[in-house]
């Protein structure tokens, strides 16, 4: 066992140099070409730098609060998308868990229920259709592709059945106005903004400091291996399609108070912008990479393009096709100042 | 030009490389490495990891570009810029993770990428029957009938599948065959049947580059030896020229160190002197097929070691033990009571641990550093209130692990994939240390490193029993197994067909050969 010595690592022989941080402007280029997600936000830079130029009413105050109220719900997915991209998953059923929460929210508002508990059961509801994903996935061994595809199917379909094909309405009580940020909590901070904010601060947390993040970067990273160091596997998987289920319904959620009204296809199409916001912060489809501020800023970068989209007064449907151009945009500029910051320090010893 | 002139380039010389080069960004791979490889010869390419084996490799099959230095082929200087450069000069490289694709089948590998075509539009049909012909001269003398063509490779072990490969390179006029490490992943008789295969190519001309660590693999086999050190060649000698001994001499560079000190055994004084409490036992534990009724025990400071061929049961035994799988008959005793393994984690909870086989797919996690590495087995160890990881306190650990087993790293900070596969075996060991396990078992623990790196394995297996813990030690290697081991149990076919006691004084060369031939003969009774 280990004696507890703490005396510095001076290993006998050791051979290659480290890399040390050199200053000055080769150092700090090398510094930020380096950091994950340098490529997104390249490219957010940019695009705000030419909008600027196009449209005075691009950078101001006004129009980024806005941008920032748009965001929060694929920010939302996108961060539950993380953390099952980082531990080798998908989930394409977001969408539909988004629209499924918000029934229910708006449901059992209209029952006249207290509203913290519509609240809970709403949220609850999100958590059950992650754990039945996490489970058909783990238990049962299907493909979590096909697991979560068959999800956004039922739930979808169940929502529509639900409705009847007729909106929910008639469920902004005072309180929910707060909720979906139509009435702010103080000056202009609105509930929405604000749960944003705190849940990726929360979840950032959790991948980093807990056991549970470890664990989901480890079984993303090399599953086996995971398994054999005693890693619970099933577990992971399971809880990170439960998160993704919980913040697909607090979004959903938020989502119907800031529409006053659950359409049958409210959720419709979230899943893709949530994949590709996560990418664009730097998630691996393979597994074992991802960051949740990364998954924040893909979702800012994909919001600021349907801004741009509006501001230019360009026709709406052009923005699936702006959406797919970013993502490709965005990966390759990641896979360049990928190579970049490797040339980079392959210059370095020869100096 | 070469002012240096090359002695003359005898006619039968296929291959000859002069001083090559290669940097990467902070170390230096090759320093300046000559190799010269004649027609129809076995060629063993030796060294330690790290000794740029590798890298050599990677140059002659064209995925590395040298930083200076050159490669002449049949005398002509040539330039490999990428596989297929080197493929179509007729060098093939079989590598250790051999490519092929388990789910076509064997015709199928074989001319992945290459395969024949007929008819009309553009010729864009596939000539199955081509292609079929094109190595029915050949699958007969490597032991695959025409059925076996049309078979998924994964259907096939490891020695077939390094068939396979070498069809594949005859069916493409291969000059040149560089075998990576062939033999790590295969059994003691598939070894000697690969051998004869080996031989049956430079019957045909052709020449073999081999690299390997087993020095008792080359004897009779070899025809010349090339050892490289810290990425240079240190010599190139026929094998009627040098002992073992110097050999190791050669490729450690130490003064030191010679075959006796690395295979050293435990001194008396490492030995419990009475028998311990048992810590594990078996009994009857079964999985089927693969498990028959596997009953035994070790005790606290004991070293059971595991023997067998591949398909034994030998990792299956591993993995029921750690709960990898379930069992499906049988009861396990962990300190006399019986307990329920059905996860690794529970595994990990009774104080086993486990450093898997094939280190790289099944050990590492290859993206983390060392220190995640270390304590991914046992994070509450580290974390604060039970929840908040202790990056500080990971990395204090780690460090000590690095100073403690001897890992050549930059830091605890240093992603794992950057070190050389004794290290990272060290770090395998270290996450199983770290979980203050009373078992380890070890699969394969010497797997594709070093022979200093063995040395230090042994040495961190018998610290471990020394503190009373019992290790479980499954191998390939017989001498690796009665050097080690207190006990050697010999399974076959999923069961236990006996076991044998080393001589223990590790000296007595007659008596170990004696052991291994009764190993030998436990092992393979009823498959002859």
């Amino acid at each position: 066992m280990t004696s507890l010595t703490t005396s510095p690592a001076t290993s006998p022989g050791t051979s290659p140099t480290s890399p040390t941080v050199r200053r000055g402007p080769a150092g700090l280029l090398r510094e930020v070409v380096r950091r994950p997600s340098a490529g997104v936000v390249g490219l957010l830079v940019l695009i705000c730098a030419v909008m600027t130029f196009l449209a005075p009413s691009f950078l101001t105050y006004g129009n980024w609060y806005n941008l920032a109220q748009q965001m929060v719900f694929v920010a939302l997915l996108a961060i539950g998308m993380t953390i099952v991209l980082i531990t080798g998953g998908i989930d394409l059923s977001v969408g539909s868990v988004l629209g499924l929460s918000a029934g229910v929210m708006a449901y059992l508002v209209n029952q006249g229920m207290m509203f913290g508990l519509c609240l809970l059961l709403a949220v609850a509801a999100g958590a059950a259709l992650g754990l039945v994903n996490g489970l058909v996935v783990t238990k049962l061994g299907i493909p979590d592709f096909v697991a979560t595809l068959a999800m956004l199917g039922v739930a979808g379909g169940l929502l529509y059945l639900w409705t009847g094909g007729v909106p929910f309405t008639g469920f902004m009580i005072p309180v929910y106005d707060t909720l979906g940020g139509v009435t702010p909590l103080v000056g202009d901070l609105t509930a929405p903004i604000l749960a944003m904010a705190v849940i990726a601060v929360v979840v950032a947390f959790i991948m980093r400091r807990t056991s549970f993040g470890r664990h989901a970067y480890g079984v993303g990273g090399n599953r086996e291996a995971a398994r054999l160091s005693g890693v619970d596997v099933g577990r992971v998987r399971v809880t990170a399609y439960v998160l993704s289920g919980t913040l697909a319904a607090c979004a959903g959620v938020l989502l119907a108070g800031r529409t006053t009204a659950v359409a049958p296809t409210i959720g419709v199409g979230y899943e893709i912008q949530a994949i590709a916001a996560a990418v664009i912060g730097g998630a691996a489809l393979a597994g074992g990479r991802g960051r949740v501020l990364g998954a924040v800023l893909g979702a800012l970068t994909l919001t600021v393009a349907s801004n741009v989209i509006n501001l230019a007064s360009v026709s709406p449907t052009w923005q699936p096709v702006a959406v797919g151009t970013i993502l490709l945009v965005a990966v390759g500029l990641d896979r360049a100042s990928a190579s970049l910051s490797r040339r980079l320090g392959r210059a370095a010893p020869s100096r | 030009m070469p002012d240096r002139d090359t002695q003359e380039p005898g006619p039968q010389e296929l291959l000859r490389v002069e001083g090559v080069v290669k940097h990467y960004p902070g170390v230096v791979a090759l320093s300046g490495v000559s190799l010269d490889v004649r027609a129809g010869e076995i060629h063993a390419l030796l060294g330690e990891n790290g000794a740029g084996k590798s890298t050599l490799i990677n140059v002659l099959s064209g995925t590395t570009q040298p930083t200076s230095g050159q490669v002449l082929v049949a005398g002509e200087p040539v330039q490999l810029r990428r596989p297929r450069d080197a493929q179509d000069l007729g060098i093939t490289t079989i590598h250790q993770e051999l490519s092929l694709a388990p789910e076509l089948t064997v015709l199928q590998n074989i001319f992945l990428g290459r395969e024949l075509r007929r008819g009309p539009f553009g010729r864009g049909l596939l000539d199955e029957h081509a292609m079929s012909a094109r190595v029915q001269g050949v699958i007969a003398d490597f032991g695959l009938t025409e059925r076996d063509l049309r078979r998924p490779v994964g259907e096939f072990g490891a020695l077939t599948q390094h068939v396979v490969e070498i069809i594949k390179a005859l069916a493409f006029d291969a000059r040149l065959v560089i075998l990576d490490e062939p033999t790590s992943g295969l059994a003691e008789e598939e070894r000697v049947m690969l051998f004869d295969h080996m031989r049956r190519l430079r019957e045909r001309g052709i020449s073999l580059v081999w690299v390997t660590h087993r020095l008792d693999e080359l004897y009779g086999l070899v025809d010349r030896i090339t050892v490289l050190r810290d990425g240079r060649t240190v010599a190139t000698t026929d094998t009627t020229e040098s002992t073992p001994a110097d050999l190791v001499r050669l490729m450690v560079g130490r003064k030191t160190t010679s075959l006796g000190v690395i295979a050293e055994g435990r001194t008396p004084a490492e030995r419990p002197a009475d028998p311990r409490a048992e810590v594990l036992r078996l009994e009857n534990v079964s999985r089927r097929p693969v498990l028959r009724g596997v009953s035994l025990t070790i005790a606290g400071g004991e070293i059971l070691g595991v023997a067998g061929v591949a398909g034994a049961g030998r990792t299956e035994l591993a993995r029921a033990i750690l709960g990898a799988d379930r069992i499906d008959g049988g009861r396990i005793l962990v300190d006399g009571e019986p307990v329920r393994i059905r996860h690794p984690r529970d595994a990990y909870r009774l104080g086993i641990a486990m450093v898997p086989e094939e280190r790289k797919t099944l050990g590492i996690l290859a993206d983390f550093p060392l220190d995640k590495n270390t304590t991914v087995s046992r994070l509450g160890k580290v974390a604060r209130l039970g929840l908040m990881l202790d990056r500080r306190r990971e990395r204090a650990v780690t460090r000590d692990y690095i100073d403690e087993l001897g890992v050549r790293t930059t830091g605890a900070g240093e992603r794992i994939r950057n070190l050389s596969g004794g290290n990272q075996q060290k770090i395998v060991i270290a996450r199983c240390l770290f979980t203050g396990p009373r078992l380890i078992i070890f699969d394969e623990p010497t797997q594709g490193i070093d022979v200093a790196a063995k040395a230090e394995v042994y040495r961190l297996i018998h610290r471990f029993v020394a503190g009373g813990g019992a290790a479980l030690v499954i191998s390939s290697e017989i001498p690796e197994l009665l050097h080690v081991s207190d006990r050697i149990l010999v399974m076959r076919e999923g069961a236990i067909a006996g076991e044998v006691r080393p001589d223990l004084r590790g000296d007595d060369l007659e008596a170990d050969e004696r052991v291994s031939a009764e190993i030998m003969s436990l092992a393979a009774r009823s498959v002859a």
